[in-house]
């Protein structure tokens, strides 16, 4: 059974691999190699890597990224020699995971340059809904576009990110209407003012004063004021329809493929300038989003908007990874409140109060100043959330008894067997198989307390406690379980009825060529009647569970996130 | 220790009644198999939560894959003989934009080694002049050659040849030549071989030896 990871997270590594010193082809590795930190990857997390890559990018790219992510770092020829695939596939390979931040390089001693996986990055894939659709809820359509864009291309420079948002834009819109591309690079601008698109980073440029030969690998560079710096571009343009000659459906297959051509022959003002999502800032925004709607359940709506409002305020002087914001005085937040919202000082003042005495704590009063100081403790928050999600689990799991037991444990820290049955006051016979069924699925652990030196087990405590980092991470490595469960019946169903599939797809084809070459009704009825309704029947049915089971990858996603950020908070204060 | 158990009868070290065991009751049996595969759940899974923002996750999710595979970053594998040909393929195939790395931000030893094609004169030669090690010769070959064959029985230097092709890469944006297989010094030399023609098979860079094969028009090769 897979180990979860050790308390810390890091091991050691302890067990020979393919690159220790000594071992085949990786013999130039240096020492001290042997005693790198590499933080393990279970096997549910690389399984799931595995599946997205393959989803994503293919197999190729899906097995040179498996490998780099079991393996660690290592130099291209020995990645080519272990996976037995050709070079140039490997180059390539590695070109597009760098391109999409998946993996990155870095230069040894004797110009060897090793590729290192980015394991964490990979599962970020699954998130790419969420990061669109908030953009679009704070962007709208433009916004949603450039954030699809960047995170479909890994990186792009912003005079294309603009073109080719505004060239889709301008699809959807009426005849005759063409997106500007100076609106579009206002979102831009308001995007990166945002932080939520940010400058990777670049090739320093050099004097060519140095005699030697050039630098195996390029160091790239970049330092925090440029971060957010848009470019002074001046794009004029408007989007471009794609015109109807180009559509492949018609007409005859192109002899040629087609290239960027005209448009490339233009000099790019922002060459070299490359743009990508800063997904931390992403997260800022769900952890946030989070915290209020768990206000607005606990109490009310007007509590979640002063929240809100607090939240909104620290976003600039917070860093997001802080245990709790910047205090704010309550006239501060007084003022900051949003235009409509018609509560009077003293109203919110009560508010604060509530909200700062509330056993959860997810604010905070720190001081008298100003009618009181006030913080949101992010940390708190976090555990609060995570929390809650592990009682959400074991109440849907076991039933309420054993959500009430493990509420119970959770509240007073250490209880014995004895003290469980009579403060939960469930029989006994039933309050302990409840807390086997817990201790077994690792939601509770067992503490020991020897009341004498040799640990004799008649004469040792035994109490049951709830480790909420520990259960945080069983829970997230059972997530992770679940979503390649998912993913993998999701690629089941759809092999199941390949056949089906493709025949469908054949006949839309081939409906969709007639129609443009103008047939009758009568004709399309024909080729429509040659899938039979018990067929139509089975291909609804397959796309209703494929978009159940796309509608719970998502949603687990989410339980991902609010444990991942709990686990992340915790350990920076450790 | 523990000392021995009571003449030969199982006696637990601790007390079997905070277990929830009475004593001398049947324990229940040794489970001797791994849990089954889909164990029953006692209680039913919450519904998922629906609403507008989740549709058009979902439908964002399941454009994204669709999108995901008709770009140039999806490498297909080589695909396996269809049993039929199918009439509608043809109108299914999806024609992939090329990408080009910026070879400006990756390590060098990323750029593909490059095997010309006849049809393309301007094949791309990497940044020769600095590197040195892992381009084959066999590219500089093929290209003088056909160099040389278009311009008929030119007078020109290499040199030249070589700048002026240097020049022209650096004006130049895309190239085809982004998938042409890993070129294997000995796949090259075979094909160089296949090839009619009277020139060399071998070609050294400055400062080599030069064999003393050369044919006619040869003459120019020799700095």
């Amino acid at each position: 059974m897979e180990q979860p990871r050790g308390k810390t997270g890091w091991t050691e590594v302890t067990e020979p691999g393919p690159g220790r010193p000594g071992f085949g082809a990786s013999d130039r590795r240096p020492r001290a190699a042997a005693l790198r930190l590499l933080s393990t990857m279970t096997q549910a997390e690389i399984k799931l890597c595995s599946l997205l890559l393959q989803e994503h990018f293919g197999e190729i790219v899906e097995k040179i990224g498996v490998h780099l992510i079991r393996t660690g770092s290592q130099p291209l020829r020995v990645i080519a020699h272990d996976t037995g695939t050709s070079l140039d596939q490997v180059k390539k390979a590695l070109c597009v995971l760098i391109q999409h931040n998946l993996v990155i390089y870095q230069v040894h001693k004797r110009g060897v340059v090793e590729y290192e996986a980015q394991c964490s990055r990979v599962l970020r894939m699954l998130r790419y809904p969420r990061y669109i659709y908030t953009a679009k809820t704070l962007y709208s359509d433009t916004g949603e576009l450039i954030v699809e864009e960047l995170l479909l291309n890994g990186k792009m420079t912003m005079s294309a990110v603009v073109k080719k948002v505004a060239d889709r834009l301008t699809e959807t819109m009426e005849d005759g209407k063409t997106m500007d591309y100076a609106e579009v690079s206002n979102t831009f601008v308001r995007l990166a003012d945002t932080h939520f698109v940010q400058r990777c980073p670049f090739v320093p440029a050099t004097e060519n004063s140095d005699p030697g030969p050039p630098p195996p690998a390029p160091t790239l560079v970049i330092n925090e004021k440029d971060m957010y710096l848009v470019p002074k571009l001046s794009l004029i343009g408007k989007g471009k329809r794609r015109r109807s000659s180009d559509e492949d459906a018609t007409g005859e297959p192109k002899a040629k493929r087609p290239k960027h051509t005209a448009d490339n022959k233009e000099p790019i003002p922002d060459d070299g300038i490359y743009w990508q999502a800063n997904l931390d800032r992403f997260h800022q925004h769900f952890r946030d989003q989070g915290i209020v709607s768990a206000v607005a359940n606990r109490m009310d709506q007007t509590s979640s908007e002063i929240v809100r409002t607090m939240l909104r305020m620290s976003e600039i002087t917070t860093p997001s990874n802080a245990p709790f914001t910047q205090p704010l005085s309550s006239n501060e937040i007084f003022r900051s409140l949003p235009v409509g919202y018609n509560i009077s000082k003293q109203v919110l003042d009560q508010y604060l109060t509530l909200l700062a005495d509330d056993p959860l704590e997810f604010v905070g009063k720190s001081g008298d100043s100003g009618g009181g100081m006030y913080v949101i403790n992010l940390h708190k928050a976090l555990g609060s959330l995570a929390t809650a999600t592990l009682e959400s689990v074991v109440q849907e799991r076991f039933g309420s008894r054993c959500a009430r037991i493990f509420r119970l444990v959770l509240q007073k820290k250490h209880l014995e067997q004895k003290q469980v049955e009579d403060f939960a006051m469930i029989p006994a016979k039933e309050a302990k198989d409840m807390l086997y069924k817990m201790l077994s699925e690792n939601f509770i652990s067992l503490q020991e307390i020897p009341k004498t030196p040799d640990h004799a087990p008649s004469r040792t405590f035994y109490l049951y406690t709830v480790n909420i980092l520990s259960a945080a991470r069983m829970l997230l490595h059972r997530c992770y379980k679940s979503i390649a469960n998912l993913i993998e019946r999701r690629q089941f169903e759809t092999k199941e009825n390949k056949r089906l599939l493709e025949k469908s797809q054949r006949v839309e084809a081939i409906i969709a060529s007639m129609q443009a070459t103008g047939a009758e009704e009568a004709q399309l009825q024909e080729i429509e009647e040659m899938i039979t309704a018990p067929e139509r029947q089975q291909l609804e049915t397959l796309k209703r569970n494929v978009n159940k089971l796309d509608a719970s990858e998502i949603q687990v996603d989410e339980t991902i996130f609010l444990l991942e950020s709990y686990i992340e908070s915790t350990m920076k204060r450790q | 220790m523990a000392g021995n158990k009571g003449r030969g009868r199982a006696a637990y070290t601790f007390n079997i009644e905070a277990v929830g065991f009475s004593r001398g009751e049947k324990l229940p049996d040794v489970v001797l198999k791994p849990p089954p595969l889909f164990p029953d759940t006692d209680y039913k899974p919450v519904p998922l939560r629906t609403g507008e923002g989740e549709d058009y996750m979902l439908a964002l999710k399941q454009e994204l894959r669709e999108t995901m595979k008709r770009m140039p970053y999806f490498m297909e594998t080589p695909e396996e003989k269809q049993d039929i040909e199918r009439y509608s393929k043809r109108y299914m195939k999806v024609y992939k934009e090329e990408w080009i790395p910026d070879w400006r931000r990756l390590p060098r030893e990323m750029m593909p080694t490059k095997k010309c094609k006849k049809a393309g004169p301007k094949s791309k030669k990497a940044k020769v002049t600095g590197q040195g090690t892992s381009l084959t010769n066999p590219a500089d070959v093929l290209k003088k050659i056909e160099e040389l064959e278009k311009r008929g029985d030119g007078e020109k230097s290499d040199e030249e040849n070589e700048e002026k092709e240097g020049s022209k890469e650096k004006s130049k944006e895309g190239d085809d030549d982004e998938e042409d297989d890993a070129a294997e010094q000995e796949e090259y030399d075979e094909e160089e071989q296949e090839e009619e023609n009277d020139y060399i098979n071998s070609y050294f860079e400055d400062g080599d030896d030069f064999g003393a094969d050369s044919d006619d028009n040869m003459d120019e090769a020799t700095y």
